[in-house]
């Protein structure tokens, strides 16, 4: 075989010369011709029939020249030569075939690499498709979680798992107490997560039973981020120990690159449970500690068989549970992806059935054109075939000139799709999961050049493969009515998808401008704030956070500029469960307490006095708190207008005293001392709760708190100089407090606009496609009807002649578009009102059959579209009659 | 009489027998290296007049062969002494010939069998 090739490529390149042939062929009718004169013919007649006995000397010529190996080579040269010229000849076809090519494939081949690895890449755990989260979830926490009590039940009593895992749901922050400290993020995991999940260390080992007991050793495992950043890749790190603080831990392995804590938060540091569950039954007033949880289904077992399975052991759990609290208590088990993914799913779903649409505009785009083309070629083809071509030579010719568009498009089409992926990540928001490591995927981009390669195939091939009659030799036209009919169809599917497109977008981009127009109910112009966490070892005691935050309030007061300092647990308008209670916890004092549960939320913040006047929110009743207050012994608070109007209708809530804690036996007795206007508070696009306010005094009782939230403060800053210049200076001076810190500063614009970028890129995202969609179909609609137009010249010329009027000539033309923009537009509609039910969830302040939008981009859509039907009509009124008639 | 064309069919009859004239020529090769015109009369004369040549038809298998390496052209001094292209057997072209022997043998035997038994 190789032999073979070899000798086919000797002869590709030796060129064999046609004289050595003719030679050869003289050579043998002299000899035949011998031949016959030796049987007695004369010279004359042995000369005939040794050319009779031949055959056809310039045939076997040929076919001689054919057989050689060179010659596909040169017939594919030829063909592409000849292509090249036609597509030179019309630029604007072979322009618009590419470009609509380039859109097609970049558009859907960069959102396609996006979509993939969130819809369908494999988790980095071994059968990640059988690995769950399940839990609890209740109006205070839609993430699932379980308290230990019930995980230690679950555990021991259920079926449909191979293996149950947890983890912690406490505090993360730890120090790293070494030689140049730093802030790590340390998470406490169950000694089987690893197994669970079907992962191994890639240095080292997973943790002994041993490790995971109450009493055992301190060890831990590291990510493969520390062990880079900090230990240089070392290998001896497994003999080390680590300070972290102020306690020494033994490394015992390090995490693969690729791992990812289920829940997808940083871990720097992984410690092994070492509880002992008799005692941690009694600790969390009774429930055990709350654990996330996660398990691996048994082969087979399906997550909704594995949600039934489980419902019996959590009504068994709910029983511990106060009754009023109970119903509000759901089991939920999911699958990890969907874990993962949250809300993120549907856009990705509206994304890739936007891609879809758009590439189904492309190849009706590609196929029209196409067809146009044939149709216009006809003659050609004819010629051609007359002259000799075979079907061979013109399907091979057309196939040429149908992959030179193909991949000429593909390249184009995958420089853009660069293009757009770097756009893409750049304007991305950052809780899109994955999106850094995204790059185009090679699958993707062949499939999208696969489709463009078949639709160009199809539609560019038929032409050939109809016979060509004699009476296209003559130029008569008159069999295109099936064809054209076909086109009107695409054109009409063109505009229909466009318009679901540019409807899906349209409510993106009222919903968004929805977004941006909320009002907040508070100052976010040269407002800054500045996020620092403490560490709990350095920062245990509520004596020790209060004096940090203290100091640094005293220090940013006399800042460049400042005008204003509050400090506050939190910031609106974000969305935070923590600071939330029931309505019931709160007892108007005089009033008996409530029995029945109403599963209203409130929610709550602890400021400083100046909280108010910083952030611009108005006190409507009362006072609001005064600096003296700060050093009382009593507690004080500020309802929010909606609470007021809720606990105190029609009455002054002012110098109210209510009582607030759930369930404590000596629950604090807080003074209203004023009234704040209400502000967003749930996020965006959450619901906005009512909203009170606990004075936080100088007291280390107000800086006790719940782990991780207790640990953090927010200090808002108002100042006449820009964020930028201030921020360096607010670094300094938390390090000269604390060196070891994080400082985290935004400006209350910048949190905003952060809450925003979700929407804000599927609006552009959405909003690229519907142009580019509708760009496509324009421009198919403008080829159909200059199509039509160019066919019908003759028809147009003797209409003329008989007396039509350019504006009716414009009118005829017109109508037939018409017909198609109005057929489109309608079915578009429809389509559109059916499918934009999936957006509901991205939308927000403006409902999915919003009518206008749908007026709105109805009216764009044929306006554009009319627009591009208008130039050829124009030209089809300008046809001179002379030439017209003249022209066949 | 069959006819053989450039694809070494027979037209005469039927389309069955592919690569016939590739065969013959290979066959004829094997015996002694041999000019186009001396292959044709050789499968004329061993044929029994039977299988005549479309001698046309011939030059484009033996340039055929040739390319595929089967077999091997030199340009030679014929019998009268005049400039002649002459073909010989390389040692792939005996192994092709040997392989295609066998499946000749072998199909002309199923027919037979399917005729007798007919």
């Amino acid at each position: 075989m190789l032999k073979e090739s070899l000798t086919r490529l000797r002869f590709l390149f030796s060129r064999r010369t046609r004289s050595e042939l003719d030679a050869e062929l003289a050579f043998h009718l002299e000899e035949q011709t011998r031949a016959n004169m030796a049987a007695g013919m004369s010279a004359g007649a042995a000369r005939r029939q040794a050319r009779i006995d031949f055959g056809g000397v310039e045939r076997a010529r040929e076919q001689c020249h054919e057989a050689r190996p060179r010659y596909r080579l040169e017939m594919l040269v030829q063909d592409v030569l000849y292509s090249l010229r036609g597509f030179r000849r019309s630029p604007v076809f072979t322009i618009t075939v590419i470009a609509t090519l380039m859109l097609g494939i970049g558009a859907t081949t960069a959102v396609f690499s996006v979509v993939d690895r969130i819809l369908f890449r494999s988790l980095p755990y071994a059968h990640s498709d059988r690995l769950v989260s399940l839990g609890i979830v209740h109006s205070l926490e839609t993430q699932e979680f379980v308290m230990g009590n019930f995980y230690y039940e679950w555990r021991a009593n259920q079926r449909p798992f191979e293996a149950l895992t947890s983890e912690s749901t406490g505090p993360s922050e730890c120090d790293l107490t070494e030689r140049s400290p730093a802030q790590l993020s340390c998470e406490s995991v169950e000694g089987n997560l690893l197994p669970t999940l079907g992962v191994s260390p890639v240095v080292g080992r997973n943790f002994l039973p041993e490790e995971s007991r109450a009493g055992g050793p301190n060890v831990a495992l590291i990510s493969y981020g520390l062990w880079l950043n900090r230990f240089g890749l070392d290998r001896r790190i497994l003999n080390k120990t680590i300070n972290i603080d102020g306690h020494p831990v033994q490394v015992v392995g390090v995490l693969p690159k690729e791992f990812e804590m289920p829940r997808l938060e940083s871990a720097d540091v992984l410690y092994p449970f070492q509880i002992d569950e008799v005692a941690n039954r009694k600790e969390n007033g009774g429930y055990g500690s709350p654990r996330r949880i996660f398990a691996r289904l048994k082969p087979g077992v399906t997550v909704e068989q594995a949600r039934q399975e489980m419902e019996p052991l959590f009504q068994e759990s709910l029983k511990q549970v106060p009754a009023d609290i109970r119903k509000q208590m759901h089991l939920m088990v999911r699958s990890m992806r969907d874990k993962q993914m949250q809300d993120v799913r549907v856009a990705a779903w509206v994304l890739f059935g936007a891609v879809l649409a758009v590439m189904l505009i492309a190849c009706a785009n590609v196929a029209s054109l196409l067809m146009a083309r044939g149709a216009g070629r006809r003659r050609e083809l004819a010629v051609r075939s007359a002259l000799g071509a075979s079907r061979g030579r013109l399907v091979a010719q057309a196939l040429t000139e149908s992959m030179l568009l193909a991949l000429s498009g593909a390249v184009a089409g995958c420089l853009l799709a660069e293009g757009l992926l770097r756009l893409f990540v750049a304007i991305a928001p950052g809780n899109v999961p994955y999106l850094s490591q995204v790059h185009l995927d090679l699958r993707i981009v062949c499939f999208a050049v696969l489709v463009a390669v078949l639709c160009g195939l199809l539609f560019g091939l038929a032409p050939v493969f109809e016979k060509p009659g004699a009476e296209m030799l003559a130029g008569r036209s008159g069999r295109n009515a099936t064809r054209a009919s076909l086109r009107q169809w695409l054109v009409i599917s063109q505009i229909a998808a466009s318009m679901v497109l540019l409807t899906g977008a349209m409510l993106l981009v009222r919903s968004f401008w929805n977004l941006e127009h909320e009002q907040l109910g508070v100052r976010a112009d040269r407002t800054l704030t500045v996020s620092v966490t403490l560490g709990s070892y350095n920062y245990g005691t509520s004596q020790s956070r209060m004096a940090f935050f203290r100091e640094l309030e005293k220090r940013l007061r006399f800042g460049p500029g400042v005008n204003g300092v509050a400090v506050s647990d939190s910031v609106p308008p974000e969305d935070f469960h923590i600071g939330a209670q029931r309505i019931e916890d709160i007892v108007v004092e005089g009033r008996p307490r409530p029995h029945e549960a109403s599963g209203e939320l409130v929610k709550f913040r602890r400021v400083s006095p100046d909280y108010f006047r910083t952030l611009d929110i108005p006190i409507v009743l009362g006072e609001g708190f005064t600096d003296a207050e700060r050093g009382s012994q009593q507690h004080f608070a500020v309802l929010s207008k909606a609470l007021a109007e809720r606990l105190f209708p029609g009455q002054n809530a002012v110098g109210q005293r209510m009582q607030i804690g759930s369930g404590d036996a000596n629950p604090a007795s807080y003074t209203v001392v004023g009234v704040a206007a209400d502000v967003k508070n749930g996020g965006l696009t959450g619901e906005q709760l009512p909203e009170y306010y606990r004075l936080r005094r100088d007291q280390a009782e107000d800086w006790e708190c719940c782990g991780h939230w207790g640990q953090t403060a927010v200090v808002i800053l108002r100042s006449s100089l820009p964020a930028e210049a201030l921020s360096p200076w607010i670094r300094t001076q938390v390090a000269a407090i604390d060196p070891a810190l994080s400082v985290d500063t935004a400006t209350m614009r910048q949190r905003m606009s952060k809450l925003v970028d979700g929407p804000r890129f599927q609006t552009i995202l959405l909003g690229f496609f519907a142009v580019t969609g509708l760009t496509l179909a324009v421009i198919g609609l403008y080829g159909v009807i200059s199509f039509l137009v160019a066919q019908r010249t003759q028809e147009i010329g003797v209409r003329m002649a008989l007396g039509a009027t350019r504006v009716g000539i414009l009118q005829l033309v017109c109508a037939r578009s018409l017909r198609l923009i109005a057929w489109g537009a309608g079915t578009g509609l429809l389509a559109a009102l059916g499918v934009s039910r999936v957006l509901s969830s991205l939308l927000y302040g403006v409902g999915v059959r919003d009518p206008l939008t749908l007026i709105v981009v109805t009216l764009v859509l044929v306006a554009v579209a009319f627009v591009a039907t208008l130039i050829p009509a124009r030209a089809a009124a300008q046809v001179d009659p002379m030439v017209a008639l003249r022209c066949e | 009489m069959l006819l053989l064309n450039v694809e070494g069919k027979m037209t005469s009859g039927n389309d069955l027998l592919q690569g016939t004239l590739d065969l013959l020529i290979l066959k004829t090769l094997a015996l002694e290296p041999m000019h186009g015109w001396g292959i044709a009369l050789r499968i004329q004369q061993l044929s029994k007049e039977a299988l005549q040549i479309g001698q046309g038809s011939l030059y484009p298998a033996l340039h055929r062969l040739e390319y595929r390496g089967w077999i091997k052209a030199e340009w030679g001094a014929s019998e009268n002494n005049r400039k002649a292209k002459y073909y010989s057997l390389t040692r792939a072209g005996k192994k092709q010939l040997d392989a295609e022997m066998e499946n000749w043998d072998r199909i002309a035997g199923a027919i037979a069998l399917v005729l007798k038994g007919a």
